[in-house]
C-alpha cells in the first residue's frame, strides 16, 4: 500500500503541470492573504516566490526542472512587455506634455542611480564581477542580463538582482514615497518604474492607470538607455 | 478578440527579435518590439479593441510571470551568502536612495507645469 502512494506522489510532483500548478496556487493564496491583511511583506512576487521555493525544496526537485515545467509563463513575459506600450501610448499626449521633466529625470536619475550601487557595493568591498554584475540592476531581467555579460558579470546572477531590487522597490517604495509627500502619479510612476523595473510597474499599475504608463514609460528608457550607455561608460572608463 | 490582439503582440515580439539578431544585439527582442509597436500605434494613432483587451488582460497578471524567474535565486544562494552583506548593503541604500530621488526630482520638475494648468 505505501509503496503504491509513493509512486503516485512521484508521478504527481514530476508532472509537468506540477510547476505551474503550484506557481498559480502560491499566487492565488497570497493574493488571497493579501486582499485580507494588507501586509506589505505578502508582496505578490515575492512572497508566491517564498512559497514555491518552499515547495521545491521539500518535494526534492531542482531549479532546472521547475523552470522547463513553467516554460509557458516564461514565454508570456514577451509579449506582456510588448504589450506596455498600450498603456504607454494611452498616455502620451501627456507624456508629450511633460516631455522636459522626463528626459531630465531619466538622465540625471539614472546616471545617479546606476554610479550609486557600483559605488556602494565596491565601498562595501565587493569583487570586480559582482560590481559589473549589481550595475544593471535597475533595468528589467533581459536587459541587465544581457548588459551583465557584456561588461564582464553573471547573466543568471544579474536577473537575481534585477528581482531583489523589484521587490524591494515594490515593498518600500510606495510608502518612502508617501514619507516624502510625493503624491502625483507621474513622479510615483516614474521613480518606480525606473528603479524597480517590471516589478514597480506592476506596483504603479495597481496604484493607477497614469502612474503604470509612467512607470511603463520609465522602465522602457531607462533600460534602453543602460543597454546602450552602460556598456560605453564602462569602456571608458575601466 | 483576445486571440487577435495576442497575435499582434507575438508578432510584434518575433519582428523584434528577428531585427535584434540582424541589426541591434545589444536590445533584447521584447524591448524592441515594444518600441515597434509604440511607433506603430502612434502611426495609426489609436488601439484597436482586440489590441487593448489582450494588453490589458496579459499585464493584469504581470506579477504571476515573474514568479518563475524569481525562484532562480535559489540557485544562486551560495553566491549570494558569500557577498552577502556587501550585496545587500548597496541594493537595499542605492534602491531607496535613488528612488527617494527620482521621485522628488520629478515632483519639482513637474511643478511648474502643473501651475501653469491651472491657469486659464
Amino acid at each position: 500500500m505505501s509503496v503504491e502512494w509513493q509512486s503516485a506522489l512521484q508521478s504527481v510532483i514530476h508532472h509537468p503541470l506540477f510547476g505551474i500548478g503550484i506557481t498559480l496556487g502560491a499566487y492565488q493564496l497570497v493574493l488571497a492573504g493579501y486582499e485580507k491583511t494588507r501586509w506589505i511583506f505578502l508582496q505578490p512576487v515575492l512572497a508566491s516566490m517564498l512559497l514555491v521555493i518552499g515547495v521545491l525544496v521539500s518535494c526534492g526537485l531542482t531549479y532546472d526542472e521547475y523552470r522547463k515545467s513553467t516554460d509557458i509563463l516564461s514565454i508570456l513575459l514577451g509579449p506582456a512587455t510588448v504589450a506596455l506600450a498600450v498603456p504607454l501610448f494611452l498616455n502620451l499626449r501627456r507624456i508629450r506634455q511633460l516631455f522636459w521633466p522626463i528626459f531630465t529625470t531619466l538622465v540625471i536619475g539614472g546616471v545617479f542611480a546606476t554610479g550609486l550601487v557600483v559605488l556602494l557595493a565596491w565601498w562595501f568591498g565587493a569583487e570586480h564581477m559582482v560590481l559589473m554584475t549589481l550595475a544593471p540592476k535597475s533595468v528589467t531581467s533581459p536587459i541587465a542580463m544581457l548588459v551583465a555579460e557584456q561588461i564582464g558579470g553573471v547573466a543568471a546572477l544579474a536577473a537575481v538582482f534585477v528581482l531583489i531590487t523589484g521587490v524591494i522597490g515594490a515593498i518600500f517604495g510606495p510608502p518612502l514615497l508617501n514619507l516624502l509627500k510625493v503624491h502625483s502619479p507621474e513622479a510615483r510612476g516614474m521613480a518606480l518604474g525606473m528603479t524597480a523595473h517590471a516589478v514597480g510597474t506592476s506596483v504603479a499599475l495597481h496604484e493607477g492607470e497614469e502612474a503604470g504608463a509612467f512607470a511603463a514609460l520609465a522602465m522602457s528608457l531607462m533600460g534602453v538607455g543602460t543597454a546602450v550607455f552602460l556598456p560605453l561608460a564602462v569602456t571608458l572608463v575601466v | 478578440m483576445l486571440l487577435r490582439g495576442l497575435t499582434w503582440l507575438v508578432l510584434f515580439q518575433l519582428l523584434g527579435t528577428a531585427l535584434n539578431h540582424l541589426f541591434i544585439p545589444v536590445l533584447p527582442g521584447p524591448i524592441i518590439g515594444l518600441l515597434l509597436l509604440l511607433v506603430y500605434l502612434l502611426v495609426c494613432g489609436q488601439v484597436s479593441e482586440p489590441l487593448n483587451e489582450a494588453a490589458k488582460g496579459l499585464l493584469r497578471y504581470l506579477p504571476l510571470l515573474l514568479v518563475p524567474p524569481a525562484v532562480g535565486v535559489m540557485v544562486y544562494a551560495a553566491d549570494i551568502a558569500a557577498d552577502f552583506w556587501a550585496i545587500a548593503g548597496a541594493l537595499v541604500l542605492s534602491l531607496l536612495i535613488s528612488m527617494a530621488f527620482v521621485g522628488v526630482l520629478m515632483q519639482r520638475l513637474l511643478k511648474p507645469h502643473a501651475n501653469r494648468e491651472e491657469r486659464p
